[in-house]
């Protein structure tokens, strides 16, 4: 199985010989590109041309975030696996009100049902979270899409705000990002940001096209299908991340630098990175296909599903965990 | 699978079995490669070290295994190239 890259620090990236190398004051270090799916960059990092060539003909995405964790942009290979018919269906199930309202709100589901098994367990664990519970379990999702959206947003919101109870050692306050006025709110938006561009490479995999999306509104500057099989996924890689980092003190008040806004230092970005990562690889028994899958392929999974509703093949029901 | 390659080789193809090799595993120390591929890319793998050495006086020993958790690790000394896909 190929793995992501993670670049935090400086350097560039270039090629030597039929591999990647990335370079910087520390020396050369070799990267075996037959082992890399897609590259994460968070420094500073320049391509050299031979270096985006290589990983062009390789097909390997490299996303680019800034010193936030918001994510800048991509170097997005020439599309390998290309279908006509697929982004034509995509384009008709957002055209058609019914239909697209359809998607969203089976996404809307899929987010609730994932946010409330996060505050279940907590709940379980004796945190005081029954009325953050109760608010999301009310919300009842259906409609035209834009009352689809005002119910993820109210359902989001509660579950932010249950951070409070949940959380040890900082005070969530409330959920701002540009930038991020407080620590939990540095570390939600890396974690979303990250999700967002394994989101994007699982997406790249597929025969969907990244830019025709259901839920959020297909926007110029964002893939925003990312963004909606991102939120799926939230609650059980994100959520779950941060409240592991910071209940066990892996990340503490020493790992945030308070610029204009809080941002998180390299150090605790690696900390994080790595949480994440394992996070990804971690398997689970999946029910109808009998067999361990990690959660970055459950992701995968989402893709294939859309993608069998849209040629009406499979109504599509969104991920909902199962613990 | 996870692998580990070591090779012994003649002076004159010792070049490109490295640059081969490091396409595919990381590069550990002198003569040895890692890394976790697929069942594919092990088979590129042989077949493209079969081309580039002499099968008379040249050793490849490749040493497979379904899972890298197999493998407990210690090194005397340093580790002259961690792996690290988190830079």
């Amino acid at each position: 199985m190929k793995d992501p890259l993670y670049i935090t620090s400086h350097g560039i990236l270039l090629r030597k010989g039929n591999t990647l190398y990335f370079m910087n004051d520390e020396g050369k270090k070799a990267l075996p590109i037959n082992g890399i799916n897609e590259i994460n960059c968070y420094g500073k990092v320049s391509l050299r041309s031979g270096a985006s060539s290589l990983l062009m003909k390789q097909g390997i995405p490299v996303n680019f975030f800034n010193k936030y964790g918001y994510y800048e942009g991509s170097l997005y290979p020439r599309i390998q696996l290309n279908s006509g018919l697929i982004i034509v269906n995509q384009s008709e199930h957002y055209s058609d009100p019914i239909k697209r309202a359809e998607i969203a709100k089976e996404i809307v589901e899929g987010i609730k049902h994932n946010l409330l098994r996060n505050l279940k367990y907590y709940k379980k664990k004796g945190k005081n979270v029954d009325i953050f519970i109760q608010d999301i379990e009310k919300e009842v999702i259906g409609g035209t899409v834009p009352q689809i959206m005002s119910n993820e947003g109210r359902m989001w919101h509660a579950y932010y705000q249950s951070f409070n109870s949940i959380i040890k050692n900082f005070k969530m306050g409330n959920r701002e990002i540009r930038p991020p006025t407080t620590e939990m709110n540095a570390l939600i938006s890396f974690g979303n940001s990250l999700l967002y561009g394994s989101a994007l490479s699982e997406i790249y995999h597929t025969y969907l096209h990244p830019s025709i999306s259901y839920l959020h509104e297909p926007a110029e500057r964002r893939f925003s299908l990312a963004l909606d099989i991102a939120d799926i996924f939230k609650p059980i890689i994100v959520g779950r991340v941060i409240f592991k980092l910071v209940n066990n003190n892996m990340i503490t008040e020493n790992d945030f630098d308070k610029d204009v806004g809080v941002l998180l230092k390299d150090k605790g970005k690696k900390v994080f990175l790595k949480e994440y990562q394992s996070k990804l690889d971690t398997t689970i028994k999946h029910p109808r296909l009998n067999r361990r899958v990690s959660y970055k392929y459950l992701m995968r999974l989402e893709c294939y599903k859309l993608i069998k509703h849209l040629l009406k093949d499979k109504k599509y029901e969104s991920f909902k965990a199962w613990w | 699978m996870y692998l580990i390659v070591v090779y012994d080789v003649d002076v004159n193809r010792v070049n490109k079995v490295h640059k081969f090799l490091r396409t595919f595993l990381h590069w550990r120390q002198n003569s040895v490669f890692e890394g976790e591929v697929t069942r594919s890319q092990f088979k590129k793998i042989t077949v493209g070290l079969k081309e580039i050495v002499n099968e008379e006086k040249d050793s490849i020993m490749i040493y497979k295994m379904p899972d890298k958790k197999y493998l407990d690790l210690q090194v005397i000394g340093i580790e002259k190239n961690p792996i690290e896909l988190i830079l």
